[in-house]
């Protein structure tokens, strides 16, 4: 494919949350996309732009470690692929799922990460520098666009998140980010935005942007004024 | 290492059975818990981006990057439908030819994403061989898999017998289609790439064009160590890994 650089970078256009909610139930209906098969790509380009963001070469601890913590809804569900390509990338994650989700499709993600010899922890430890020695990373995969602080042990997590000296990257939204003035919200230093980024991480001010939309159909990008973007061969990530 | 199953390829790397195959396969979705969905969602996309790597779009000496993807009745058909659309977002112009479509929801959703992505589906299959060279610059043969036994049915007998005679490169699914699984065919289809997914078949053994790749990066570990795949490591994220 052509080495070429690209158009130069427009800034994107961001979604609201309903633009954002519209697209994905148009996928579903419209388009005939999997629920499961949108999670796999999503999780699997989110682990892609984490090996651009903390390239195995970069990492400051001796092991790969990463901490991925996923929350109990889709957001989680997709922290839970992307733990999966992780490893097979030659990371070493390890996943932290308090509150699991009953619904079948989750407990199959669930069960191919314990197959794939990847560690659950049992309880995330609240003495912040324990995980900021044991981890070269935390993937956020705990609220994502669902919103303010979620249910119980959402909260926890994030209280612990925000002490974190080690990066965190954040998939789709950072966790806690809600419309609004910013309190107390996590800083994450890496955002992963899927289909395009939501409006509520306009005020996101991390030293990396990358945008996982590779996979929106051309119609959909055209309708929601989102396209088209160029991205480089065939990777499914680009940098914003 | 070179046993009875070692071929040409990294040392030691394993070239499959049929029977072997499938039981890989039925331990992916029984053990590991995997959709067909999320593994042929992969499988797709790593023969898209075999064929980029091989064939980019300014290697097409027709006009537009057209690429024919002939689609058979079963799960490499489905391969060849995830393909289809990953190479469209590749910038390629597939066109499918799926004459005997699968009625489940998985493969009814596949068919549908690539129409509402404007992917043509062909109603009929070109007659001549001559009209397949003259509008696309490589076919891809996504129509028998690695559960193929017994003899061609139609319409894909006379579909083979047309192929045979294409002069553009045609890049096959796992197993070029017609072969024995296990023993080739010395006069069947003679594809210039050859995409094996998971882990290379016997039938590889009797490749001779000029792309093996390796594709369907999702093995786990603990399942490439129970069959002894020896699987080579694949570059960096990518989903392929060139063998020859």
């Amino acid at each position: 494919m052509s080495s070429a650089p690209g158009p130069p970078r427009e800034p994107p256009r961001y979604l609201s949350r309903a633009e954002a909610e519209a697209m994905e139930k148009e996928l579903l209906e419209d388009y005939r996309f999997g629920r499961q098969q949108l999670i796999e790509i999503w999780g699997h380009a989110c682990a892609v732009a984490v090996t651009k963001a903390f390239p195995l070469p970069s990492l400051p601890r001796r092991q790969p470690t990463l901490l991925v913590a996923c929350g109990p809804a889709q957001n989680g569900a997709i922290g839970l692929v992307c733990a999966r390509h992780l490893r097979s990338f030659g990371y070493e994650p390890t996943i932290f799922y308090p509150k699991r989700s009953p619904e079948p499709l989750h407990r199959d993600f669930t069960t191919q990460c314990e197959k794939m010899d990847i560690p659950f922890l049992s309880y995330l430890p609240t003495e912040v520098q324990l995980i900021d020695d044991a981890y070269n990373a935390v993937v956020d995969a705990v609220l994502g666009a669902e919103g303010s602080e979620g249910p119980e042990p959402c909260a926890a997590i994030l209280g612990t998140l925000r002490l974190l000296r080690i990066p965190i990257v954040s998939l789709d939204v950072p966790s806690g980010w809600a419309p609004g003035p910013a309190s107390g919200d996590i800083s994450p230093a890496v955002l992963v935005s899927l289909a395009a980024p939501q409006e509520v991480t306009r005020r996101f001010q991390g030293r990396r942007h990358f945008l996982a939309g590779r996979f929106v159909p051309e119609e959909l990008q055209r309708k929601f004024g989102i396209g088209p973007r160029h991205y480089p061969g065939s990777d499914c990530v680009v940098a914003l | 290492m070179h046993g009875p199953s070692a071929g040409p390829g990294p040392a030691g790397l394993r070239f499959l059975g049929q029977e072997e195959a499938q039981a890989i396969d039925q331990e992916l979705f029984t053990e590991y818990k995997f959709s067909v969905d999320q593994l042929m969602e992969l499988a797709g996309l790593s023969c898209a981006t075999a064929i980029a790597k091989a064939y980019p779009p300014s290697s097409f000496t027709t006009s537009q990057p057209a690429v024919l993807v002939v689609c058979g009745p079963g799960n490499n058909g489905g391969d060849g439908l995830v393909c289809a659309r990953h190479l469209k977002m590749f910038g390629y112009q597939p066109t499918v030819y799926y004459p005997k479509r699968s009625s489940k929801p998985l493969f009814e959703g596949l068919t549908t994403q690539c129409k509402k992505m404007d992917i043509p589906f062909l109603p009929e299959f070109p007659t001549e061989a001559a009209f397949i060279d003259e509008l696309y610059g490589l076919v891809v043969d996504a129509i028998f898999g690695f559960s193929f036994t017994g003899a061609v049915r139609e319409p894909f007998g006379s579909i083979l017998s047309t192929l045979e005679r294409v002069t553009v490169p045609i890049a096959s699914i796992d197993i070029p289609s017609g072969w024995d699984v296990e023993k080739g065919k010395a006069d069947g289809l003679q594809p210039d790439m050859l995409i094996s997914l998971t882990a290379p078949k016997k039938a590889a053994m009797h490749f001779t064009g000029r792309y093996h790749f390796l594709g369907g990066r999702f093995v786990p570990p603990a399942l490439q160590e129970k069959y002894a795949l020896n699987l080579p490591a694949y570059p960096g994220t990518d989903c392929v890994l060139q063998l020859t």
